[in-house]
């Protein structure tokens, strides 16, 4: 069979990351590959330089054996490229079929001719076999007909290769059901298809190759039909179990933190976290892995009281705290940092001491019951930025003309360095900044555990939560399940556990 | 780490005024530089002469003693106007219904004013202005609770409430307090006893001017200095920040809305019971949305209200003498202030032209 599309040594870094490191990979026409990796492994950016979003520093790209040079998505789809993104980008108010026909209209002299749009529309929805109501408007559209109506939009301007970006993240398991036979009859017709996932049990039903990412490279493509879930969990988070940890011992006592059959509705009130119970232990560090977006974020935002709608009891130190505000939460000895530093973490047009005081301004000795008391601020701020080394010309700075590890460092201070926590709840603590940085809040992270806090910690990247945790729970879909206490094989039952595998025992 | 900041060598003073990093002064003369040259341009083109039409201006503005009391008169509401928008901005509350609440608490103070008699100046006057405070905040309650209760935005419900107190008070004046003396609709006459004192002879600037400052000066303390004036900034710079630090937001919300009704409503009450002596149908000629564009103008600083209250109080005054000594329309004063406006909002273009400058003075 002959190449569709290829990538050849493929390098892109940006600023701190090389997201994809002399990548090389080749799709044959008509099959089905399926992109896996963990978060930040560099699938997206790859599909987005496939697909010309991205030019790639180095390496060349081949589309039906001739070597291409991509400066637009334009390009892309001029060569036969479609992209479907994770997010659908349809006009609310338009029907399914003119969304798809949008740009390359059929016209009439200067009107769109809507008889001919609605029949091309029809024909080619037919010819891939679409169950699709195309006279339907895109707001009254659910989100599996959105999608068919992005991939159709693809295939009207003739793409024979598709890129699909995680395409099964936001449907139903029926919807997916309904997908998967849609790319079959494509595949049938002669549609390359690309897609990234996170959920290993799902490549393993529907594609025929599958290429696995690890930190901006490839790891290796296998066969789907030669290979099964272990093989590639471990492949995706690798066999380096031992080395870079840096927990040595742990002293666990009782249980600080209880939660019990916590259920969370998400924004859109779908349930985000099911029925989940955990325990944490003063003095233990407990690592929460899995993929973004399977309700871990949602699971801290319940504990911490950001979530209006949940369910299920919350204790610190035996005393009920669901019920309570965020203020009323922290005041029972919460300290939180968010996972989003820009969104909730600072304010960036805020100085450096009105963030640093954002926790505590309302009491002693920070304010007098009336106005603050700006000397204590100060003199507390200052301290605290000398402490936590956060490099800045002054105290009253917009805060956000500071670089990210400094802001970690501001927020790190604040809720480290104020007072005294019995939980500590980290979210993404070192997403995104310097070696240093990293090491300093990691380092602080381990103090808190071995002064007999409980500490929990929510990571993205897998390495951090190996390198922390005494114990590793991982959600996944909503549900929690317990990889159990570090040991060697931990890092691939939690890789087991990530991508939707059977997990030994179930959460205590 | 810290740094001690060094100590500026000495540069003189018109090089601070237009070098000195981070003076607003500098950013406005400019502004103010331009929107006039502007303004003496379509003076020009349209055969007039800018300089005279300018003086006219700027002597009926403040010509003389009673002429500049007459301006600091005008600007009375326009501070607490200002001051208002300025509060709510800051806690990112976007009122726009500044008019409706100036209206409502204008006809509370002023129901106080003809139908409570037989008090003493001392107090009279005092239940007046609390009349007008409570209703102006009382104004925001059904924007306050479709927000909270069905997150509404403030954007359009203060909006529409503008025009449901203007001709609600209007029906107030048409039918059940009208005054069945007065030939124009209108309230009743204030007693005696609930009008403010006036502060010049042959002038109708009273004590409203000295509450108004005092009420800037207090949103001054109150946003920067107090503890709820930190809710509220910090609440306004980002609410999710503020929601996981324990800051309660949907106070600090309802708390910007009521105190921005409250002062706009108390602007209200001070020109009714200092200036007209009665409530007058459509007595604002748009104070509410100069209150806006004084907020914007201020940069959302309690103090720097009070200099753009002036401004826009002199531009009102003036320009009606402008027109009637030179022929030259009123209208390019609303170009000025436009232009002004206009700038502003686009500082960053200001900042550019302030690093030309730099270049070209050092």
């Amino acid at each position: 069979m002959a190449e569709a599309i290829a990538a050849d040594n493929i390098t892109k870094t940006f600023p701190n990351v090389t997201a994809n490191d002399c990548v090389t990979v080749s799709v044959e026409e008509g099959t089905i590959r399926a992109v896996v990796g963990e978060n930040g492994a560099g699938k997206t950016t790859l599909m987005k330089i496939l697909y010309g979003l991205y030019q790639p520093d180095s390496g060349t790209i081949r589309i039906k054996g001739e070597e291409i040079k991509l400066s637009n998505p334009r390009d892309a789809i001029s060569r036969g490229i479609g992209m479907v993104h994770q997010h659908f980008m349809l006009v609310p108010s338009f029907t399914l079929a003119q969304n798809i026909v949008l740009g390359v209209e059929p016209k009439k002299r200067i009107f769109i001719d809507e008889n001919q749009l609605n029949e091309s529309v029809q024909q080619i929805s037919e010819k891939y076999g679409f169950d699709i109501d195309t006279q339907k408007l895109a707001v009254d559209a659910s989100v599996g007909e959105q999608q068919r109506a992005e991939i159709l939009k693809a295939l009207y301007r003739g793409a024979d290769i598709l890129i699909l970006d995680e395409p099964t993240a936001v449907l139903t398991d029926m919807e997916t059901k309904e997908l998967f036979v849609m790319l079959r009859n494509l595949m049938k017709s002669g549609i390359t298809i690309l897609f990234i996932s996170h959920k290993l049990r799902e490549v393993l039903e529907i594609s025929d190759e599958t290429t696995v990412m690890r930190n901006g490279k490839v790891v290796g493509t296998v066969k789907t039909s030669e290979t099964d879930s272990h093989k590639l969990a471990e492949m995706m988070v690798g066999r380096d179990t031992i080395g870079g940890r840096i927990r040595t011992s742990c002293d666990v006592k009782d249980a600080v933190l209880t939660i019990e059959n916590l259920s969370v509705l998400d924004s859109r009130d779908l349930q985000a976290v099911k029925n989940v119970s955990l325990k944490l232990c003063k003095g233990e560090i407990l690592g929460v892995a899995g993929v973004d977006g399977n309700g871990q974020e949602e699971f801290v935002e319940a504990i911490m009281g950001l979530r209006p709608k949940i369910k299920g009891k919350i204790t610190i130190d035996g005393k009920e705290i669901q019920d309570l505000s965020t203020r009323g939460i922290r005041e029972s000895g919460v300290a939180f940092i968010p996972s989003d530093r820009y969104r909730s973490g600072i304010a960036m047009d805020a100085l450096i001491w009105e963030n640093i005081i954002a926790g505590d301004y309302y009491s002693e000795p920070f304010s007098n019951g009336l106005s603050l008391v700006m000397k204590e601020v100060l003199d507390t701020s200052e301290k605290l930025v000398k402490k936590f080394q956060v490099s800045t010309p002054g105290l009253k700075v917009k805060t956000g003309n500071l670089s990210g590890g400094n802001i970690q460092r501001v927020i790190a201070g604040r809720e480290l360095g104020l007072k005294e926590a019995k939980v500590v709840i980290a979210s993404q603590p070192t997403r995104g900044i310097d070696i240093a940085g990293t090491e300093a809040i990691r380092q602080m992270l381990l103090e808190y555990a071995n002064r007999g806090a409980g500490v929990l910690i929510l990571s993205a990247d897998l390495d951090e939560v190996l390198a922390l945790s005494d114990r590793i729970v991982v959600f996944y879909e909503g549900e929690i399940s317990d990889a159990g206490y570090w040991d060697e094989d931990i890092r691939s039952r939690v890789g087991q556990l990530m991508t939707g595998g059977e997990g030994e025992n179930n959460a205590k | 780490m810290l740094n001690k900041s060094q100590k500026p060598t000495e540069i003189p003073i018109y090089k601070k005024i237009i070098v000195g990093a981070g003076t607003q002064i500098a950013n406005y003369i400019i502004i103010l530089f331009i929107s006039i040259s502007i303004g003496a341009l379509v003076i020009f083109l349209s055969g007039m002469d800018p300089l005279t039409a300018y003086l006219a201006l700027i002597k009926g503005a403040f010509g003389n003693w009673i002429k500049t009391a007459d301006t600091l008169d005008r600007s009375t509401v326009m501070i607490l106007a200002g001051i208002a928008g300025t509060l709510a901005f800051r806690t990112n509350v976007i009122n726009l219904g500044l008019e409706g609440q100036l209206y409502i608490g204008a006809f509370a103070a002023a129901l106080v004013g003809f139908s409570v008699t037989g008090l003493s100046k001392a107090v009279h006057i005092p239940l007046c202005l609390l009349a007008g405070m409570l209703g102006g905040a009382m104004w925001t309650l059904p924007v306050i609770y479709m927000k909270l209760r069905w997150n509404i935005t403030e954007l359009v419900t203060t909006l529409m409430m503008n025009y449901i107190a203007i001709r609600f008070t209007e029906y107030l004046i048409a039918f059940p307090f009208k005054d069945p003396t007065a030939r124009l609709a209108g309230s009743p006459v204030l007693e005696a006893s609930a009008r403010l004192p006036k502060l010049i002879q042959g002038s109708t600037l009273n004590i409203g001017f000295i509450i108004a400052i005092a009420t800037a000066i207090f949103s001054f303390w109150f946003l920067f200095k107090s503890k709820t004036g930190y809710e509220m900034r910090m609440v306004g710079l980002n609410k999710d920040f503020a929601a996981a630090s324990g800051i309660p937001v949907n106070r600090s919300y309802t708390l910007a809305m009521m105190m921005s009704g409250a002062i706009v409503g108390l602007g209200g009450a001070i020109m009714i019971t200092g200036f007209f002596g009665r409530f007058l149908g459509s007595f604002s000629s748009g104070y509410g949305w100069d209150g806006m564009m004084i907020a914007l103008l201020a940069q959302n600083h309690p103090l720097g209200v009070i200099p753009a209250s002036l401004f826009y109080g002199a531009l009102a005054n003036g320009a009606l003498a402008m027109q009637s000594a030179t022929g030259v329309p009123q209208t390019v004063v609303v170009m000025v202030k436009g232009t002004v406006m206009f700038f502003v909002t686009v500082m960053v273009f200001v900042r550019f032209i302030r690093r030309r400058l730099t270049k070209w003075v050092t």
